[in-house]
């Protein structure tokens, strides 16, 4: 008896995990993918009406709207972060005096919630008494900047505070990533007649490969789950000009009693996530040795 | 006491065979090496004794009672680590105490085995340090002591001095030696290097692919290898091994543009087997300068054009070829500095022992 | 030539400090405008400058957004909301990460048949969008009888959680070698007892890493705060979206911001004393599976 604990005690130990795991991450998926096969309104109703959800949700304007916005949300987000995160790290690691205050200034934003900062950035962006009204005072007295509710420009603000956010955290990934090339890499290029400029184009960033991917997908895996931010930031709105898919499942989910819709929007971001974690993942895994 | 019985012992990771029907009889006080190349299964024998995996099949014995399904800590087998696997954040004193302290023995008890086992491998002024703290050779000693403090019925060594610069590997290797000497416990020594083994063994078992190829000792294995496998792994630099023809009961060679016929001691053994070509083995000391000659059939003088020469200070290696094969004769370092093409050596086959080309197994 | 050079170098210097230096200015001007904002009465932030300095600072701003704003129907301020926030996250911080510490433990140094899958399982679960199992998770809730309180929002967060516990202290129990616990093994010691005594000494800083990281999730999460909240156990960040939105008696600016601020703190506070371990976190969290 003492012996079989012994011997399974590890196994023991992770049967709790490993409970919740299969219930609350696989059950649940499997759960919510059965309840988009239903008509559940209000609370689970076991009617399967095949693909009906699927149907409605895509016939959604609504959902249209939330798709379109997140595909500029992701590629604008995403390009800009890295844009920004890789210029200051490549510049932080100039040998630049300061720089451990620097990088804690450029990171700061990640420590906040995205409702803290959709909340300052509704602030800054107000139209009235934001950045329209320095402009105003500084002598331009026709300066427009109402993006947070013009219809087509609020999803724009929603990338504005995204970046604010996050680019800190592409750089600090970018940096670690440049601090871990060899040193006599770049020694090398400079030998062979490189400028600083080109050995970071043609060595340098060839090696980085793997950060830009992983930069890539963390920063979907955030644009993907994103929906504190427009939640504080635009609400949504002006209507629903600036919903995400979140917010849609959300509004669907809880405000409007439409659970099977609901389920069924989740069902296709997790396929949306699924779409860039598996090349990731497999390709991680790929380039590990056995 | 420390009589280990390995009965049959087979071991299989998944579909893989590792180690095939071990059988393998380890003396009460005898230091045995375990000897191979990588992979050949050498480290995975060395922690089935251990019991740190379990074995597939058979039986393992220790000091009388079957140890096969106990768990490591009722075995009362200690083991020193290649990377010594010393605790991080424990200083030595602890180090060596744990395994005390484990078995619950009395505080005070457990102080003067520590010191006693100190003052013997000459760690006592370490006592308080941590090992980040100490060099290769210390550590090494800690992980040795951490082994000797709970006077186990065995040690178990795995290739325990790989990690230490060349210098310390000799003196280690030389301590080792005195110690079994003066506790005479049994101790089974994982090692790939062949002078480690030569020099500390009482016996020596040769892996390779999961299988005992040759178990002896030094000088059985050294001068009598069971075949092709043990006789290059062992020696350095490594016996020669030359194809030959066989001419009625002599090895034609091709030497310094000549032919000759050299008599082996198993040319009987050779006619029997019916081979038209053998593979002859001979180690680079039987190729030397010309001696005064003795009335011997086994020695030959042999024209021998030098291609390179490598002095190592006590003796120079001079390379050359024989029927198109590279071939160390061990000069003397006078000769070694003129020996060049035509070079005229001596070479005693007395001790050249013959192959099967194909099987590479023993003709005797 | 060589004036030329220096004088080259220098503009490249000077350029890029130009270009680091503005970026920390535009990193930092919404914490500014946050804090000047604060401390300026509404007068002020109408007639004057989104970035000028308060003219006369006052912590009306402060004290009404602690204990007197209205966040929906209730006006308490946030000082309720805060408390709330503490008693989730401690919780569910100090036990998610002593589940994570010793799944790490098992999945790193006591590999069984099927526990490389296991752990590939459980990775995955730091991956998937919530929004898939909002809805199941509020319907098991309700079944426990823990809808709308505290112990089901820390059980919710404990659960989704232990997948990045797990994963930090596996990676880095990987990074010790297993030697040691074969020798200790050897030794005598137990699962429990290498865990104590050789494990746990070198853990601090994953320890430290997985403590900060934990906080800064949970204390900033909103999702499952408003799913999985009622009105007198919602979290902070949910108080705050509530309180930015309600407009009784017309909006008060300053009042938001020192709202946002005190919900910013806590996590600001720890990235300001203990950076190094959030940012090795993030990394960690996020690069290596």
């Amino acid at each position: 008896m003492f012996n079989f604990l012994e011997r399974n005690l590890p196994k023991i130990i992770i049967a709790p995990t490993t409970l919740a795991m299969i219930v609350c991450m696989y059950g649940f998926i499997l759960w919510t993918g059965l309840l988009s096969l239903t008509k559940s309104r209000m609370m689970p109703q076991w009617e399967f009406v095949g693909l009906e959800q699927y149907i409605r949700l895509f016939q959604n304007p609504r959902w249209h709207v939330a798709l379109d916005n997140l595909l500029i949300f992701i590629v604008l987000f995403i390009v800009i972060s890295l844009i920004i995160g890789l210029l200051l790290a490549i510049f932080l690691d100039q040998k630049i005096r300061a720089e451990g205050a620097i990088r804690t200034v450029y990171l700061y934003p990640m420590a906040i919630s995205f409702i803290v900062t959709g909340t300052a950035w509704k602030w800054i962006l107000n139209p009235g008494l934001g950045i329209e009204k320095i402009f105003r005072d500084m002598g331009f007295a026709n300066f427009e900047f109402r993006w947070l509710v013009e219809q087509d420009m609020a999803i724009y603000t929603i990338v504005i505070a995204a970046v604010w956010q996050s680019s800190g955290f592409v750089m600090a990934m970018f940096l670690a990533g440049l601090r871990g090339v060899d040193d006599n890499l770049v020694k090398a290029a400079k030998i062979d007649g490189a400028s600083t400029a080109k050995s970071y184009w043609y060595v340098i960033l060839p090696i980085m490969r793997p950060v830009f991917f992983s930069a890539i997908v963390i920063l979907t895996h955030i644009a993907i789950k994103s929906f504190d931010l427009v939640q504080a930031l635009t609400g949504g709105g002006p209507g629903y000009a600036s919903d995400l898919p979140a917010n849609f499942m959300y509004t669907f989910a809880f405000n409007r009693a439409q659970m099977g819709l609901g389920a069924a929007s989740a069902i296709i971001m997790l396929f949306g996530v699924l779409a860039v974690l598996i090349p990731y993942l497999y390709s991680e895994l790929r380039e590990r040795p056995a | 006491m420390g009589h280990i019985q390995l009965k049959n012992v087979c071991k299989s990771f998944g579909s893989t065979e590792v180690l095939k029907d071990i059988d393998l009889d380890i003396q009460d006080g005898e230091l045995l090496i375990l000897i191979g190349p990588s992979g050949c299964g050498k480290s995975t024998l060395m922690n089935l004794i251990a019991g740190l995996e379990d074995i597939t099949s058979g039986q393992i014995v220790v000091a009388g009672s079957d140890v096969s399904d106990k768990s490591p800590k009722d075995r009362d087998i200690a083991m020193v680590f290649q990377s010594y696997a010393l605790y991080p954040t424990m200083n030595v004193a602890r180090n060596i105490s744990f395994g005390l302290e484990m078995r619950k023995v009395p505080k005070d008890e457990q102080d003067e085995t520590v010191n006693k086992v100190a003052e013997l491998l000459q760690i006592d002024h370490l006592l308080d340090r941590k090992p980040g703290q100490l060099s290769g050779g210390q550590r090494q000693r800690v992980a040795m002591g951490r082994a000797l403090a709970r006077s186990p019925k065995a040690f178990l060594f795995d290739e325990p001095l790989s990690n230490l610069d060349a210098k310390l590997r000799v003196e280690m290797r030389t301590e080792i030696k005195k110690l079994h000497q003066r506790l005479g416990t049994t101790i089974v020594y994982v090692t790939h290097d062949q002078v480690e083994a030569m020099t500390l063994a009482n016996r020596i078992a040769v892996l390779k692919d999961g299988i005992i190829q040759q178990l002896g000792t030094p000088y059985e294995i050294y001068n009598d290898p069971a075949n092709h496998f043990v006789a290059d792994f062992m020696g350095s630099p490594g016996m020669n091994f030359v194809e030959c023809i066989v001419f009625e009961d002599k090895l034609v060679i091709h030497s310094g543009s000549q032919n000759y016929q050299l008599s082996v001691p198993c040319s009987d053994a050779i006619n029997r087997s019916g081979l038209d070509s053998v593979l002859l083995g001979i180690r680079p000391e039987m190729l030397t300068d010309l001696k005064p000659h003795e009335n011997n059939p086994y020695i030959h003088e042999v024209i021998f054009d030098v291609e390179v020469i490598e002095p190592m200070g006590g003796d120079t290696i001079a390379i050359g070829k024989w029927n198109d094969t590279e071939v160390q004769a061990r000069l003397s370092p006078e000769s070694g500095e003129i020996a060049d093409k035509g070079f005229k050596l001596q070479v005693d086959t007395s001790k050249a022992i013959v192959f099967d080309p194909l099987t590479g197994q023993r003709v005797r | 030539m060589n004036i030329n050079k220096i004088f080259h170098i220098n503009l490249g210097r000077t350029l890029i400090y130009l270009v680091l230096i503005s970026f920390a200015i535009i990193y930092l001007a919404p914490l500014y405008v946050m804090f000047s904002t604060s401390l300026k009465d509404i007068e002020e932030i109408r007639s004057g400058n989104l970035l000028a300095l308060p003219n006369d600072p006052t912590l009306y701003a402060w004290g009404k957004a602690w204990s007197s704003a209205c966040t929906g129907s209730e006006c308490n301020g946030l000082a309720p909301f805060f408390w709330n926030s503490v008693k989730i996250v401690f919780p569910a911080v100090i036990i998610s990460t002593i589940v994570g510490a010793f799944n790490g433990y098992v999945l790193s140094k006591w590999k069984f048949k099927g526990s490389e899958l296991l752990f590939g399982a459980l990775l995955f679960g730091c991956f998937i969008p919530f929004q898939v199992i909002l809805l199941p998770m509020a319907i098991l809730l309700s079944k426990l009888g823990l809808s709308n309180t505290v112990s089901g929002l820390v059980l919710v967060h404990v659960i989704y959680g232990v997948a990045f516990t797990t994963l930090f202290f596996r990676n880095y129990y990987v990074g010790i070698p297993t030697e040691l616990v074969r020798a200790a093994r050897l030794d005598g010691a137990g699962f429990i007892d290498i865990f104590r005594h050789i494990f746990l000494p070198l853990s601090t800083p994953i320890i430290v890493v997985t403590l900060i990281w934990q906080f800064t999730q949970i204390w900033n999460d909103f999702l499952f705060g408003v799913v999985y909240s009622g009105s007198g156990t919602q979290p902070i960040t949910v108080a705050l979206n509530n309180l930015v939105n309600t407009s009784i008696g017309g909006k008060e600016y300053n009042v938001d911001m020192a709202a946002a601020i005190i919900a910013a703190l806590p996590t600001l506070i720890v990235y300001v004393f203990a950076g190094k371990y959030f940012v090795r976190g993030l990394t960690a969290g996020a690069v290596k599976g």
